[in-house]
């Protein structure tokens, strides 16, 4: 009896965990989703990097306004160890893919289609970033613009 | 000491004839509700709301509460409206302890007077989901659509009328108007 409580405790809690925003200061939950080709990208693989975790979508207008400061941030502090992992909340995958080149965004782009890391992560709007620094630590999340650039030349 | 709690418990269950549990809110205007921090972060200021969880897939923000907490729906309603939207679906998740509802009766719960538009009389128990359909709660298009299921005045000034009959409560009480999902 004593040992299911336990369990039972344990598991209350992990049902607590998985609905709740990664703390900063914390190391990041592993995210696996699919690309524009299909293939699975983890967040796990992109370690040793500064991460920008991006939530949007292409129906969503300040997202796309956001996408221009990410495109110049990706030019300028790629070959620095940036790397961008955009989340798209799009229903629509065609949206999604004609959003990502007129947008040019030539970064990790994957799909959530039943939108489970947003709802895990309780992301209350788009767009939506998290920073995870080279050791897979959450340092920052939902900065404007150009706090996103004074935060990732920090880490860099 | 058995015969306290369990005349707390008698005296409790008086009190508390419903219990609204969550709120399911849908937002219109001119860009997506989803992509603007401003309903959001008014919607987790409204005092007694203990959580806001957005539901991007149906732009649905689904609004739980503080306990021993009195709720309003007004001030959400506010909320929403600050952030400059516009509320277009209402959903109320309310846990009831046996409450007889009839067609143009008002009900008073948790503190509120609800007029329930479509409603057979039957008495609800436990979970029930229903819709705030009162002007500004709905879209403008679904409002005119609900004054037509009642002919009392209170639908258009969402306050008590002389036409609402059995009831004691003063004219200018709030009354909300709302359909039995």
């Amino acid at each position: 009896m004593y040992k299911y409580s336990i369990a039972f405790i344990l598991l209350m809690f992990s049902i607590v965990n998985v609905q709740a925003q990664p703390p900063i200061g914390k190391a990041v939950p592993e995210i696996v989703l699919n690309n524009v080709d299909g293939s699975p990208v983890s967040l796990s693989s992109l370690k040793g990097k500064v991460v920008i975790i991006d939530f949007w979508a292409s129906w969503c207008g300040p997202c796309r306004l956001a996408n221009k400061t990410l495109v110049k941030l990706y030019k300028n502090y790629k070959d620095k160890g940036l790397e961008i992992y955009s989340i798209s909340a799009d229903r629509n995958k065609n949206a999604w893919k004609r959003a990502i080149k007129s947008d040019d965004m030539t970064w990790i782009n994957v799909f959530d289609e039943e939108m489970i890391t947003a709802t895990q992560w309780r992301i209350g709007y788009l767009p939506f970033t998290f920073i995870v620094d080279r050791r897979g630590k959450i340092v920052a999340a939902d900065l404007e613009a150009k706090d996103l650039e004074n935060e990732i030349k920090k880490l860099l | 000491m058995k015969k306290i709690y369990l005349i707390f418990f008698i005296f409790l269950s008086f009190q508390v004839t419903a219990q609204i549990k969550k709120v399911t809110l849908q937002a219109g205007g001119l860009t997506c509700s989803m992509c603007s921090k401003s309903i959001y972060k008014s919607l987790v200021a409204v005092p007694f709301v203990q959580d806001v969880q957005s539901d991007i897939k149906n732009s649905a923000f689904i609004i739980s509460f503080k306990e021993n907490e009195v709720i309003d729906f007004d001030p959400l309603k506010k909320a929403v409206t600050d952030a400059g939207f516009s509320v277009a679906s209402f959903k109320v998740l309310a846990v009831f302890a046996k409450q007889t509802i009839q067609k143009d009766a008002h009900v008073t719960f948790d503190n509120k007077t609800v007029h329930f538009l479509n409603a057979q009389s039957q008495t609800i128990e436990g979970e029930k989901n229903f819709m705030i359909v009162d002007k500004n709660f709905v879209t403008a298009k679904d409002a005119k659509k609900y004054s037509k299921l009642t002919s009392m005045k209170c639908y258009e000034t969402g306050v008590m009328e002389s036409c609402c009959s059995k009831t004691t409560a003063a004219n200018s009480t709030r009354v909300y108007h709302a359909t039995i999902l």
